[in-house]
């Protein structure tokens, strides 16, 4: 009973290992998205290294410069972004 | 005794042998998976055409790089510089960033500046003079086709969602100006809504020349079309 369970558990590892790249590139994308965001709203921020994602189309943005913003959709589908 | 031991450490072999086999696959999956994904990213940032060269292998890709770069950063600083002194009539400076684009765009025809290739030319050659001036005051732009332009826009990989959801915020209000502006609501003149226009159009094309050039080459190619459309209050009503 035991071996399947440690199989199970190392394929799950492997699994976990392989996607990490693919989610990666995800969080690259969507750093650049929110640069872009911020950018086009004339802000400053020269460039986002962290993020923390609230909820789809909500997330905080760390900027290298020590700006945070708050970059969200509203319900009138305008994309805020807002000083912290 | 013996027997049941013998079938004891068949069932344990059997058993790791499954273990194996199953990691195994797991991880041929996986590899496979996570080889799928970078490939698309590749060509995006290496600011290859996206559409259409698909087929072509990327040597045959590579040579349009250096001779026909879309929008160039000097192109635009150059549009830009061609923005602010004209103010009051329209017509000067479109024909002239037209021409700057048109010969930027177009590299086989550097000597014409302001025939576009997908044009047929006219079979009016013997007047060389007044054919100039006259491609000049009527620029020959390519059927517009804004339908396709928006829905490229939104299917491009180029932009993120929230910078797609900003710039469509941008252009909304732009044209809340146009409307304002034509209702009398807005001070101010047309030359105004031009500038808001081109930088509108700079920050698109500089969102896609390095990810989508055959997107950006389209946008350059139906600017002054558009512009015709929104500054003619007529064709505006019909948006």
């Amino acid at each position: 009973m035991k071996k399947p369970t440690t199989s199970l558990a190392i394929a799950m590892l492997a699994a976990i290992c392989c996607a990490a790249p693919s989610l990666a590139a995800d969080d690259e994308s969507i750093k650049k998205d929110l640069f872009t965001v911020i950018t086009l709203h004339g802000l400053p921020c020269g460039e986002v290294v962290g993020v923390t994602t609230r909820a789809e189309n909500d997330h905080i943005a760390s900027c290298k410069d020590g700006n945070r913003y708050h970059v969200f959709l509203n319900a009138e589908g305008r994309v805020i972004v807002e000083k912290l | 005794m013996s027997g049941s031991l013998i079938d004891i450490h068949a069932e344990v072999l059997v058993t790791h042998l499954a273990g194996v086999v199953g990691l195994a696959f797991v991880l041929v999956m996986f590899g496979c998976a996570g080889l799928s994904t970078p490939p698309p990213r590749a060509p995006s940032q290496s600011s290859l055409p996206q559409s259409g060269t698909e087929v072509v292998a990327p040597e045959v890709t590579r040579p349009p790089l250096p001779s026909a770069p879309p929008p160039t950063v000097a192109a635009i600083q150059s549009e830009i510089a061609a923005v602010g002194p004209a103010s009051g009539t329209a017509t000067p400076s479109t024909a002239a960033s037209t021409g700057q684009t048109a010969s930027k765009t177009a590299p086989p025809t550097a000597k014409s500046p302001a025939k576009s290739p997908a044009s047929p030319a006219p079979p009016a050659q013997p007047p060389k003079k007044e054919s100039i001036t006259s491609d000049i005051a009527k620029p020959k732009a390519p059927p517009l086709d804004l339908a396709s332009l928006e829905q490229r826009l939104k299917d491009t990989k180029a932009i993120g969602v929230l910078t797609k959801i900003t710039l469509k915020n941008q252009v909304d209000d732009l044209l809340n100006q146009f409307r304002s502006f034509y209702q009398g609501k807005l001070k101010g003149d047309l030359a105004d809504l031009r500038r808001s226009y081109d930088l509108l159009v700079l920050k698109v094309l500089s969102l896609l020349q390095d990810s989508d050039q055959a997107l950006a080459t389209a946008i350059v190619a139906s600017r002054e079309a558009i512009w015709g459309i929104l500054s003619d209050p007529a064709k505006f009503a019909t948006i």
